[in-house]
């Protein structure tokens, strides 16, 4: 449902359903993260202004027309390279990885921006290619995604980096690469797993996969993250301890309460009933996003729309599967839940260019 | 550019392919709501307790051990409070400087400041308390709480230890307290519910459970039950603040059957020589009197001892650790009389009129080996009750060559030989009922008739233990009825043991007491020195053991120049007669004469008994 709203002779483009959502969790977030830091105003004013202004910048963002993105497509993606790149050279060190640029006032985390610059980027370049895809575009395209991984890679970071391979190889696969391409290529993935296993993978990284298979294994080592995330939502049970009642949170058992974790303290303190009331406004969201691809004025806008919905569903699932110990703990936030600079923003960014996507009328054809 | 064929199939394509992915995540998302509700709903509880566990830690209170009681009262074993120097590690800076500071006021040893040190930081990350000093003297307290303002962090709290207030007489009776070692701990903690792994026990210093005697006995009864208080802790085991407090159940008292006063009597009676005394109420089988000699300070081994002076007591050849009065093996020697002449009555071998002829030998008419008396020249025509009275091997020689082996170990085991006679006696000994099987198996030879006629003066391979002997003096002065012993006032509930026997009725049991009166009173008496020792009657039998088979007094004299190899004295006495209350039985290693040098103890503890 596109809504034109006249305001002084000027439309504006909104999306009321994914707006109001998107409001909604971002404010069920701050109360969630308030609890999360064990009351840390300070980190609740500043979470705050970070979701007032994600939200006045998905609004702006919603307001050019997607051919706007289409044509600029190639200069944000060029920009987001050089950022990559600045990052590797001048970014900020933390615990062995270089993921920040430093701008003074805030820093920035680039692999959160090629996240979404990426796609719409492959998406411009595909829109208009016959299908099924060429193998030629195939293997430009994979150039692209892959070189992009490696740099964020290298940071390193294992979960971004994920991420962004996977929002270029949706686009991919939505623009309509060939089965066969795909048949052969998953083959030749699994097979050469063993390779990749040893590598591409820091022992760290494979530590975490090993944790996952059997977490008890070592409870106080690398299991406890998990161990203390399942104990946590496992006592929550159907109706959770009570806001900032949960012990686990509230006690330190719990890691990264404010980021990775955060899902753990909501279904400790808000039960099993909570957590489906959650998961019910992000289905809603997605399920708009899904309609919205369906109904997209054209083959750029539903490849745009289409991509950037999956990679919030896959960053939204991977975390969620994390904290229960369905994969390993990769480091990936739940969006506008957990507390974070880049990453939160990265999400009001792509629902910015999916509103004007959903919300601007085909102008030319028709 | 495509074109509109194109863009149509390119529109369902794109369709199919993005519900793939979306109906592929659902999949993804119904598996993750399946694992939380698994989480959540199935398995709440275990993930409840687990969050439970996590966040609380439980520090046990000590309950205090029961007090111990003679019969009358008397205070046996009592808990004195010991005042120990604890610091909290947590808000300590420099222990260093702090040692320094408190060895001015309050001296600390180097083991002191060592634990210290060695434990200080683990305790302070944990928040607990590390106890500097133990046993602080009243010198020691009342110079630090002048000063202990100035040591915030430091403060001195009552904690109990355990005190026999008669170290010396009750060391083998009542046993002493020792720290318990972990598979006990853990058992103790699994009786009362409590999770080992969770407990944090060093915070309750000092737990002590029996080990010996009594004390190990009825440690359950006297144990008590742990209280706790519960804390919650965050993840690096931080105490935050109490949650709940459980109190502790002191451990009840005992109140034993133990005279402190006959006690006293027999200690300074037997006066450190090698031996042991026991004496029983009769009626109910209550020890009164329980001394194994020499002793140890039951105090000193439970509250600390130096390692120089337990090896001292360990290889003490007097062995002071060790048990007589239940665990030392004695030939009942001619105290076994009464019980085989009882076995000539109730097998109609004899009767009280039955004589023979006594020469002062025994020949075994098999092999012509010849059996001494103690008497040069015998006792001439001698029936039982003068076969008792001057103790003539001679008589029971052949009384118990007529025996049936079986019959007579049988007839034995009923006075409490090769038996358990005492239900909460500390590792009681059994001593030995010989029959062949046992002979054949440990000794690898066959049953001589020998070996019954050796039986019937109670020596050879018969041996009892000192509450053995007592037991026996008491069921022949019970005639024949008796519970079994125990240290503990309320045993009325107790099942007697009685001697089925189809000959022995009354008579023969006053007949027999008449006899042993006899050892006393009678002019040939072989304790009739015993007779100036009191004013009332008793019944006794004493025995000598002879350690070195000797054929002449010349022989005797030249083996009892080494004490190790003098007979040990033996003798069991009841009183007062004709309706005895008491029973008694003393043993004193290498003290040759059962009735000259055993015998004036028993005396001294019935008179003590008896008030006479």
């Amino acid at each position: 449902m596109k809504k034109l709203l006249n305001f002084k002779n000027r439309k504006i483009y909104f999306d009321q359903y994914l707006f109001f959502s998107i409001t909604l969790l971002s404010v069920m977030g701050l109360v969630f993260l308030y609890s999360a830091s064990q009351g840390d105003t300070t980190v609740l004013i500043k979470q705050s202004i970070f979701v007032l202004f994600g939200l006045l910048l998905m609004f702006l963002l919603s307001q050019p027309d997607p051919d706007f993105y289409k044509s600029n497509s190639l200069i944000f993606f060029v920009i987001s390279i050089i950022l990559i790149v600045l990052t590797l050279l001048i970014g900020i060190e933390a615990n062995g990885a270089k993921r920040w640029l430093d701008f003074g006032l805030f820093t920035l985390q680039p692999s959160e921006i090629i996240k979404i610059t990426l796609p719409v980027f492959l998406a411009a370049y595909l829109y208009d290619k016959k299908l099924p895809i060429s193998l030629v575009n195939t293997f430009i395209t994979l150039l692209i995604i892959l070189i992009i991984v490696n740099l964020v890679r290298i940071q390193p970071d294992l979960g971004t980096s994920l991420v962004i391979l996977m929002s270029g190889l949706y686009i991919l696969f939505l623009a309509g690469l060939s089965w066969k391409f795909i048949g052969f290529s998953s083959t030749a993935f699994i097979l050469s797993l063993p390779f990749l296993w040893n590598n591409f993978l820091e022992p760290f990284q494979k530590q975490r996969i090993l944790t996952l298979l059997d977490p008890s294994a070592d409870p106080y080592g690398s299991g406890w993250n998990i161990t203390q995330s399942k104990i946590a939502i496992g006592s929550g049970g159907l109706q959770g301890k009570g806001y900032q009642m949960g012990s686990q949170a509230h006690l330190d058992f719990l890691p990264e309460t404010e980021t990775d974790f955060i899902f753990s303290v909501i279904a400790e303190e808000f039960g099993f009933i909570g957590v489906c009331l959650l998961l019910l406004v992000f289905l809603f969201i997605l399920l708009r996003c899904l309609f919205l691809a369906l109904n997209a004025r054209d083959r750029f806008c539903r490849l745009t729309i289409g991509g950037l919905s999956l990679i919030f569903l896959s960053t939204v699932l991977i975390n969620l599967s994390m904290v229960v110990g369905i994969i390993p703990v990769v480091g990936m936030p739940l969006p506008f839940i957990s507390k974070g600079g880049s990453s939160l923003l990265s999400f009001y960014i792509a629902f910015g260019i999916i509103i004007s996507m959903a919300s601007h009328k085909k102008l030319m054809q028709k | 550019m495509i074109n509109l064929e194109e863009r149509v199939s390119e529109k369902k394509s794109f369709f199919n392919r993005l519900i793939i992915v979306y109906i592929f995540f659902a999949g993804l998302f119904l598996y993750f709501l399946y694992k939380t509700f698994l989480l959540q709903i199935s398995s709440y509880t275990d993930y409840e307790i687990a969050s439970l566990e996590n966040k609380t830690r439980e520090i046990l209170i000590q309950p205090r051990r029961g007090v111990i009681y003679d019969r009358n009262g008397n205070i046996l074993v009592n808990n004195v409070p010991s005042f120990n120097l604890i610091i909290n590690p947590s808000l300590i800076e420099n222990l260093e400087e702090h040692l320094n500071e408190i060895n001015q006021i309050i001296e600390l040893s180097d083991d002191e400041k060592n634990y210290a040190k060695e434990n200080f930081s683990s305790l302070a990350k944990l928040n607990r308390e590390l106890v500097l000093k133990k046993n602080l003297s009243i010198d020691e307290r009342s110079r630090f709480e002048v000063r202990k303002y100035k040591f915030p962090n430091t403060f001195i709290d009552e904690r109990y230890s355990r005190e026999n207030l008669y170290p010396y007489l009750f060391s083998h009776s009542l046993g002493y307290t020792g720290n318990p070692n972990d598979p006990d701990l853990e058992e103790i903690f699994l009786n009362q519910n409590l999770k080992p792994k969770e407990i944090i026990f060093s915070y309750s210093n000092g737990y002590l459970i029996g080990k010996t005697g009594l004390e190990h006995t009825y440690d359950d009864h006297i144990r008590g039950q742990f209280g706790k208080k519960i804390f919650e802790v965050d993840a690096s085991g931080k105490f935050l603040k109490e949650l709940e407090t459980i109190d502790e159940i002191h451990g009840k008292d005992l109140f034993t059957t133990l005279d402190l006063e006959s006690q006293r009597v027999a200690f300074e009676q037997l006066d450190s020589r090698r031996g042991a005394v026991v004496a029983v109420k009769i009626s109910n089988g209550a020890i009164v009197t329980y001394l194994s000699s020499p002793s140890f300070s039951v105090n000193k081994i439970a509250n600390g001892i130096s390692q120089k002076d337990f090896n001292s007591l360990l290889n003490n050849d007097d062995k002071p650790f060790f048990d007589r009065a239940a665990q030392g093996r004695y030939s009942p020697a001619s105290t076994i009389k009464p019980a085989i002449g009882l076995f000539g009555i109730e097998n109609k071998i004899i009767d009280w009129n039955f004589t023979i002829d006594d020469p002062g030998y025994f020949i075994l008419p098999e092999d012509g080996r010849i059996y001494r008396g103690w008497k040069k020249g015998g006792h001439g025509n001698i029936n039982l009750k003068d076969a008792i009275i001057e103790s003539s091997n001679t008589f029971f020689f052949s009384l118990a060559y007529k025996a049936e082996i079986e019959d007579l170990i049988k007839h034995l085991s009923n006075f409490g030989f090769g038996e358990t006679v005492c239900i909460d006696c500390f590792l009681p000994d059994s001593g030995l009922l010989p029959d062949p099987s046992w002979k054949m198996n440990t000794l690898n030879f066959g049953w001589f008739k020998g070996d019954t006629v050796n039986l019937g003066v109670g020596q050879g391979y018969l041996s009892a233990t000192p509450i053995q002997l007592a037991y026996y003096a008491s069921f022949l002065a019970n005639k024949g009825e008796l519970n079994k012993f125990s240290f503990v006032q309320d045993n009325s509930e107790l099942e007697k043991s009685i001697f089925l026997n189809n000959n022995i009725d009354e008579n023969d049991w006053l007949k027999l007491h008449e006899s042993m009166i006899g050892v006393i009173e009678s002019p040939k008496g072989t304790a009739g020195r015993l007779r100036s020792l009191k004013n009332y009657t008793i019944a006794a039998k004493s025995g000598t053991v002879e350690l070195v088979s000797t054929e002449t007094k010349e022989d005797y004299k030249i083996i009892r120049e080494v004490e190790g190899k003098r007979d040990h004295a033996i003798i069991i006495a009841f009183g007062p007669m004709p309706n005895p209350e008491y029973a008694v039985s003393v043993v004193i290693e290498n003290g040759e004469s059962g009735g000259s040098v055993a015998g004036p103890v028993a005396i001294a503890v019935l008179n003590t008994l008896l008030k006479k």
